[in-house]
């Protein structure tokens, strides 16, 4: 056997082996019933419920912001977020918060927010009367 | 549908540009096939002539292209909001240095950037490639063209190709305003997104373009290679090349990682983003294709692998565009483009090259040269090998955990609904692999140093080979523990990448010292590892030892309610003049200051001994930035103290929510309880907490958050505050001012009394009046005469030779002369003093009034001969002399901010080791171009 065949088999062997314990690593979206049932760190995809209380408050503490967001199934529950309210937050489309339920909550260390594509949206800025 | 003649578009630049467009996309092409034909024709008569169409064909698809640019540019800074390019990104108050930035802010612009690139290497090619040219410039002129077609704006049928980047706005939107023949007049630009409005934008965009495009150049050189079987001569050819794309993309990646950590308020300079990732990996394998090229020029393997590595770089560049422009990524990544519903493009894109590539490569197989003989194991290139699988394996890892979305994409195409999601923790996922990475690549660009390409007598030289690697060994053993009291190694896994790191930096080190005697010029790859070495140990040192330095555990305790222990740990609250303690430093909130739509946050540092000494005293500027409307902040832009082994950064993370809600704000100023008070000049009101004494009254106020413009009308009150213990005394300045038909009010604050204090609208009608309701009629005087006004007797009693007055402000060569007046009524006496004053040959005068007689004065002239003055006197309804002031004790300070403050230690190592990695591709660059030409 040729030595690069030998090396091959090698790289190919643990290749595969470093993939499949990283493909490990990989997680599905959950929703909040699955994240409640386990009790572990999950990433929940959803909206938001705008017509729900948003709450932050930097003096009381900076790094809280509450709402509420709507998964797949249509469950809602309220999010704690442990961090600044993101700019434009009320503009999104689509959340992704990781995190796990603690109680009735769900504690998220990490947020991402997908905003309307200002492609799609295009809105003819007119010229405005100042506001004083 | 009546067709509308719309007024004050700018057509022509349009339809120009849309033609030009067209036809570089047809001149590329033409140099497609012209470049083909010459290659195929190549040794016949005919060959000389499709080469000149070629480069005819390439030029003017440059020139078209080139010409487009400089219609997109002038049509942004002649802001024609007609053009939906022009609105979408620039606006009346973009400042015209981020023109730039904002022309390749879109998607059009970026792509006509990278064909810029193209190009101009494609132009430099035409002149130095010489056989190469035509083969070369065929594949290039094809990569022009799918790029192009991207900007094409061309339909087929239902199908769009491309989207052209002078589209008007009127055809891409519909609204109503379309219906107004003067719509262009009516609309306004949105602009570049603040966030994007520095320097960074416009710097590393052209950066990485251009690393981009010089991927296409290896790639092209392997086309051209295997399709005329001159593969020896590719070896030779493409290197610079190659090390120069090496160097540029590296370049382009890491000013990426230094504006996030510089500029935007991420807190580091990598975060393992799939934006960043995708451009990364064809950098990896690009590195691999050097090496491998390197290998086969010296000993003859490698060939295929070299092709394989140059063409992957290209297609992966392609992929990461694929990745970040079709809005794929939009779950993952922070900074992803949005889409422009040109997706299936990138895709064919892709497919058209990889097929390209893989087809050419299967059918040329057999005449690439292989070395039957295997190498053998103690040589440099069985070692430098085994790297470059190190560095796939690299690339193969992080791209298959950044295309996770892209399995969700596919798996429903082919009928599946996987739910994929990146790992929960992303960071420690990439980390996790990427550290043993990193240790391969440490190790292995550290010994193989000492070993020698084709070895066939290394028992002659293992001797040799031991000792200087197992020196270096020792030598790297003793530095890690040294390093590990600068740095903390939280773990084994730590101390052997961190020896990997200096191992690599001690034998390069050596390598220079030892090896090549000081042969600068062949220390390329030397610099390049130290580079690597100095790297690693610098994120470590940065990464895994970064302090969140803004924390005061005791002072802090109970002031926010909810914190957790967490939060105290990174965030610390200052109050706006109270210095707080932190980690060994006294900081100080002094002050902001407001300009544009910048707020810049004064943040003084003392650093304290135990003792209470101050030994070392700087300031902080951090930032944010107001969106356009001042409503919202659109961008935290830290500030940071660099020092030789540290930094300090900070940032602002986070305002009173009064300062980030304006609606929250103006429900805390309706919840206060103002009262009205009148107080006149010079006395005091008094309650049993504090006591209000009026100064003076400015008729120049200034304010912090008042930019003075032409026309403005402002009055303000200059006031002393104290607190009735007679402990606390504070001057304050409240002004109001008059733009237009708007009238804004600038309150001042007293923190400590919760005062905030107005001046109240009457304010206005009480210091001004209109001079047109006015009736001046003429008096002259001689001096010492008293004359009846009304029932008020007016004297002139004297000239002053130097007058005064708050609102006259004294010029060289003013001739100015006052009249002192006195006025009598009612037996008190007021005084006033108009001013004449001759300034460059032009009289001037400036009144002087007295508000509660209602008289006003002006300074008509002077009869020198009869030793007369004019006086103008009007009457008008006496004036209140009170100030009136809106004055509420319940106001809760919202002046503190919320502050990060991060200590990188040894951030400038993983600088340093960049610029030396870059420099190092830099000189193997030069040193290799040599051969070339």
């Amino acid at each position: 056997m040729k030595k690069i065949h030998l090396i091959g088999v090698i790289v190919i062997a643990v290749a595969v082996a470093v993939l499949m314990s990283a493909a490990g690593d990989v997680a599905t979206y959950s929703n909040f019933e699955d994240a409640k049932k386990s009790g572990e760190k999950v990433k929940v995809v959803g909206v938001l419920c705008k017509d729900k209380p948003m709450e932050y408050d930097p003096k009381i503490d900076p790094n809280r912001f509450s709402f509420y967001v709507k998964d797949p199934k249509g469950e809602e529950r309220k999010v704690i977020l442990l961090a600044a309210k993101p700019q434009d937050f009320e503009l999104s489309e689509q959340i992704v918060v990781t995190g796990k339920i603690q109680e009735t909550e769900f504690v998220a260390s990490d947020l991402l927010m997908k905003c309307p594509s200002k492609y799609k949206d295009e809105e003819v800025y007119i010229k405005g009367e100042r506001k004083s | 549908m009546n067709k509308i003649e719309y007024i004050g578009e700018h057509l022509l630049p349009g339809q120009i540009g849309h033609f030009l467009i067209v036809l570089a996309f047809v001149a590329a092409l033409l140099a497609v096939f012209a470049f083909w034909k010459a290659t195929q024709t190549d040794g016949n008569a005919e060959s000389r002539s499709w080469l000149h169409i070629g480069r005819v064909a390439f030029v003017t698809q440059g020139v078209g292209i080139v010409t487009v640019m400089g219609i997109i540019f002038h049509i942004m800074t002649q802001k024609y909001y007609e053009y939906q390019y022009v609105q979408l990104h620039t606006n009346d108050e973009l400042p015209f240095r981020y023109i730039f930035a904002a022309f390749w802010e879109g998607q059009e612009g970026s792509f006509l950037l990278w064909t810029f690139w193209h190009i101009v290497l494609g132009i430099i090619l035409l002149y130095k490639a010489k056989s190469w040219e035509a083969p070369v410039l065929a594949t290039l002129s094809a990569i022009q063209v799918i790029l192009i077609s991207m900007i094409l704006g061309v339909y087929f049928g239902d199908i769009k190709i491309g989207s052209n980047p002078l589209m008007l706005l009127r055809d891409v939107t519909e609204a109503p305003i379309f219906s107004k023949s003067n719509y262009v007049s009516l609309i306004k630009g949105n602009g570049l997104n603040p966030l994007l409005q520095n320097y960074w934008m416009t710097i590393h965009p052209p950066t990485l373009f251009l690393g981009f495009a010089s991927t296409s150049i290896p790639f092209c050189f392997a086309i051209a290679a295997l399709w005329t079987n001159r593969h020896r001569d590719f070896l030779t050819k493409v290197m610079p090349w190659a090390l120069f794309s090496a160097a540029i993309l590296g370049t382009g990646i890491l000013m990426g990682g230094a504006w996030a950590y510089e500029a935007l308020s991420f807190g580091g300079y990598w975060a393992w983003d799939p934006v960043e990732n995708m451009s990364l990996v064809p950098w990896l394998i690009l590195l691999a294709g050097i090496h491998t090229n390197l290998i086969a020029k010296v000993t003859g393997h490698s060939y295929k692998s070299t092709y394989i590595y140059y063409m992957l770089t290209f297609i992966l560049i392609l992929y990461s565009t694929f990745l970040t422009r079709s809005g794929i990524l939009g779950d993952t990544s922070v900074h992803a483009f949005t889409e422009m519903g040109l997706e299936w493009q990138l895709v064919i894109f892709i497919f058209v090259f990889s097929l390209l590539g893989i087809s050419l490569f299967f059918v040329k197989n057999k005449e690439i040269p292989v070395v039957t003989k295997e190498e053998s194991a103690d040589s440099k290139e069985f070692w430098m090998f085994i790297g470059t699988l190190v560095l796939l394996f690299s690339a193969v890892l992080i791209t298959f955990t950044t295309s996770i979305p892209v399995y969700n994409k596919v798996g429903k195409a082919l009928g599946f609904a996987p739910n994929f999601s990146s790992p929960i923790d992303a960071v420690g996922h990439y980390n996790k692999y990427q550290l043993w990475i990193g240790v391969f690549m440490g190790l292995l660009s550290g010994f193989s140093q000492y070993l020698r390409f084709k070895e066939t007598k290394f028992a002659n030289h293992w001797k040799k080979f031991i000792q200087h690697t197992g020196i270096a060994v020792i030598v790297s053993a003793i530095l890690t523990f040294v390093t590990s009291y600068w740095i903390q190694l939280f773990a084994w896994q730590y101390w052997i990448l961190a020896f990997t790191g200096i191992f690599t930096i001690v034998t390069n080190t050596d390598y220079i010292y030892n090896f090549l005697r000081f042969n600068m010029k062949a220390a390329g790859s030397a610099f390049s590892h130290i580079g690597f070495g100095l790297m690693i140990v610098g994120i470590m040192a940065s990464g895994l030892n970064k302090m969140f330095i803004s924390t005061n555990r005791f002072a802090q305790e109970g002031l926010i309610e909810g914190f957790t222990e967490d939060d105290y740990k990174k965030n610390i609250v200052l109050l706006k003049g109270k210095p707080m303690l932190m980690s060994g430093y006294e900081v100080t909130y002094e002050k902001d200051s407001i300009w544009g739509h910048n707020r810049e946050f004064k943040v003084n540092y003392k650093k304290k001994t135990p003792t209470g000494e101050t030994v070392e005293e700087f300031n902080l500027f951090p930032n944010i930035l107001y969106d356009k409307e001042f409503k919202k902040i659109a961008a935290s832009n830290p500030s940071t103290k660099h020092y030789v082994e540290k930094d300090i950064f900070t940032h602002v993370s986070s305002l009173p929510k009064a300062e980030l809600d304006m609606d929250y704000a103006k429900q805390i100023e309706d919840s206060l309880k103002y009262v009205f008070k009148e107080i006149l000049l010079g006395e005091t009101y008094k309650t049993n907490k504090y006591s209000v004494t009026i100064d003076s009254i400015l008729r120049n106020p200034t304010n912090k958050d008042y930019k003075p413009e032409v026309n403005d009308l402002v009055v303000g009150v200059m006031a002393t505050v104290e607190d009735s213990a007679k402990t606390l005394k504070e001057r304050v300045t409240t002004m109001l001012m008059l733009r237009g038909a708007d009238l804004y009010t600038f309150p001042a604050t007293v923190t400590d009394l919760k005062l905030k204090i107005k001046l109240d609208e009457k304010m206005f009608e009480r210091t001004f009046t209109p001079e047109s309701s006015l009736n001046y009629k003429e008096y002259i005087f001689s001096q010492g005469q008293a004359q009846k006004v009304g029932d008020a007797e007016i004297i002139f009693e004297n000239f002053d030779k130097n007058p005064q007055n708050v609102n006259y402000k004294k010029e060289e060569k003013d001739v100015a002369v006052g009249a002192m007046l006195s006025v009598r009524k009612s037996n008190q006496t007021y005084r006033a003093e108009p001013i004449y004053i001759i300034r460059g040959n032009e009289p001037y005068n400036l009144k002087s009034e007295i508000g509660e007689l209602g008289l006003h004065f002006r300074f008509a002239g002077i009869d020198p001969k009869s030793q007369t003055v004019t006086l103008a006197i009007a009457q008008s309804a006496p004036k209140n002399p009170k100030i009136p002031l809106q004055i509420a004790d319940n106001h809760d300070s919202s002046e503190f901010i919320v502050m990060e403050a991060i200590l990188f230690p040894g951030i400038n190592l993983f600088w340093l080791g960049t610029v030396l990695m870059m420099s190092g591709l830099a000189l193997s660059m030069v040193r290799r171009i040599k051969p070339t030409l």
